[in-house]
C-alpha cells in the first residue's frame, strides 16, 4: 500500500509527459503579437527613410546628414526588438509574404520639405502606437517599448527643427 | 426543484463563496503589494526629479541668454513634474520625500560646457527613474511613466545636441539577451 502511493507522483509525472507530448504546439505568447505588430511597424518606418534617402535630390539637399543617424536608431530599435523574439518551437510563425515581413514600398512626396513632414508624421505615429502596446506586455518588454517610443518622439523633434542647427 | 438538487446547488453556492472569499483575499493582498511597487518607483522618481531642480540651478548659473532661458524653462519643467509626483504619492497614502539641502553633482561645474553636460546627466538619470514606472502593473502608471519619459528625452535631445536609441536604457540592460 505505502509502496503503492509512493509510485503514484512517478506515474503522475510520466503521465504528464506523455500528455505533454501529444499537445498540439503551443500559442504564441500575448507579447509575440506584440513584437510581431512593433516590429512590422519599426520595418515600416525603416522603408520610408530608406524611401526618402533613395531619391537623388533629396540625398544631395543635405537631408542625408539629418536622416541617415535617425535611420540607424531604428535599425538598432529592430535589432532590439527582433532579440526579444522568442516564438515557442512548433508554434505559428508569421509567413514570409506577411505585412511583417514585406512592407510595401511607400510613396515619397514630391518636394523635401512634405517629405520630412510626412517622416515626422511617421515617427509620432509609431511612437503613439508604440504606447497603446504597453499595457499588454511583461515590466521589461514595457520598458523597451517606452524607450523606444520616446526616441521616436525625439526623431520627430529634429524632423521639425531641421537637425540639431535647427 | 428538488430537495437533493437543491443541497447540491446550496453546497456549490457555499463552495463558491468560500473560493470568492479566499480570492478576495489574496485581490487585496496583490493590490497592496502593486501600490507599494508602484509608491516605491514614485519615490525613485520623485528623487531624481528634486536632483534635477537642484541641478538645473546649478546648470543655469553657468549659461547665459538662450541657453540659460532654456535651462530656466527646464528647470520649471523638473519642478511641475516633481508636484506632480508628490501628488500622486499622497494620493497613494505616502508621505512624499522632501528635498535635501544639497546634491553632489557628478562632477564640478566651472563651464558652460560642464553645466550642459550635467544636464544630459540630469535628464538620463531622471529617464532611467520614470522607466521604473513604466514597468509597474497598473496601465495608467505605466502610460503616465512613458509620458514623461519622453518629455525627459526631448530634453536630454535639445542639451546633446543630438537623438538617442534608447533613452533610459542602460546599456547593460541592451546587450542582455533574455533566455527562452
Amino acid at each position: 500500500m505505502l509502496a503503492a502511493s509512493a509510485a503514484l507522483p512517478l506515474v503522475a509525472l510520466a503521465g504528464c509527459r506523455g500528455v505533454g507530448a501529444l499537445a498540439p504546439p503551443p500559442a504564441p505568447a500575448p507579447d509575440v503579437d506584440v513584437l510581431t505588430t512593433v516590429i512590422a511597424g519599426e520595418q515600416l518606418l525603416i522603408a520610408r527613410y530608406e524611401a526618402v534617402l533613395a531619391v537623388p535630390r533629396y540625398r544631395a539637399a543635405g537631408l542625408k546628414a539629418t536622416l541617415e543617424p535617425l535611420l540607424a536608431e531604428h535599425r538598432a530599435h529592430l535589432a532590439q526588438l527582433r532579440s526579444r523574439l522568442i516564438v515557442p518551437a512548433g508554434a505559428a510563425r508569421p509567413s514570409p509574404s506577411s505585412p511583417a515581413r514585406r512592407p510595401s514600398r511607400p510613396v515619397v512626396p514630391g518636394s523635401e520639405s512634405a517629405a520630412v513632414a510626412f517622416l515626422r508624421a511617421a515617427e509620432l505615429q509609431a511612437s503613439d502606437a508604440l504606447l497603446s502596446q504597453l499595457g499588454k506586455v511583461p515590466p521589461s518588454l514595457a520598458q523597451l517599448l517606452a524607450s523606444i517610443s520616446a526616441s521616436e518622439a525625439t526623431h520627430a523633434a529634429w524632423l521639425q527643427a531641421g537637425g540639431p542647427a535647427g | 426543484m428538488s430537495s437533493s438538487a437543491a443541497g447540491a446547488r446550496d453546497a456549490a453556492g457555499s463552495r463558491l463563496a468560500a473560493s470568492a472569499a479566499a480570492a478576495r483575499g489574496a485581490a487585496r493582498a496583490a493590490v497592496s503589494a502593486t501600490v507599494s511597487a508602484t509608491v516605491s518607483a514614485l519615490e525613485m522618481a520623485l528623487g531624481a526629479e528634486h536632483a534635477a531642480v537642484y541641478g538645473y540651478g546649478v546648470v543655469g548659473a553657468q549659461l547665459t541668454g538662450a541657453a540659460q532661458a532654456a535651462a530656466a524653462r527646464d528647470w520649471v519643467a523638473h519642478q511641475v513634474a516633481r508636484d506632480d509626483l508628490e501628488a500622486m504619492l499622497r494620493s497613494l497614502g505616502a508621505e512624499p520625500v522632501p528635498a535635501a539641502p544639497a546634491y553632489r553633482l557628478p562632477a564640478p561645474v566651472l563651464t558652460a560646457h560642464d553645466a550642459v553636460t550635467l544636464a544630459v546627466q540630469l535628464e538620463d538619470r531622471t529617464a532611467t527613474a520614470y522607466l521604473g514606472l513604466v514597468a509597474a502593473s497598473a496601465p495608467a502608471i505605466r502610460r503616465f511613466g512613458a509620458l514623461r519619459l519622453r518629455a525627459t528625452a526631448l530634453r536630454a535631445a535639445f542639451w546633446r545636441g543630438t537623438t538617442v536609441a534608447f533613452p533610459g536604457l542602460p546599456a547593460s540592460v541592451l546587450a542582455r539577451r533574455p533566455q527562452p
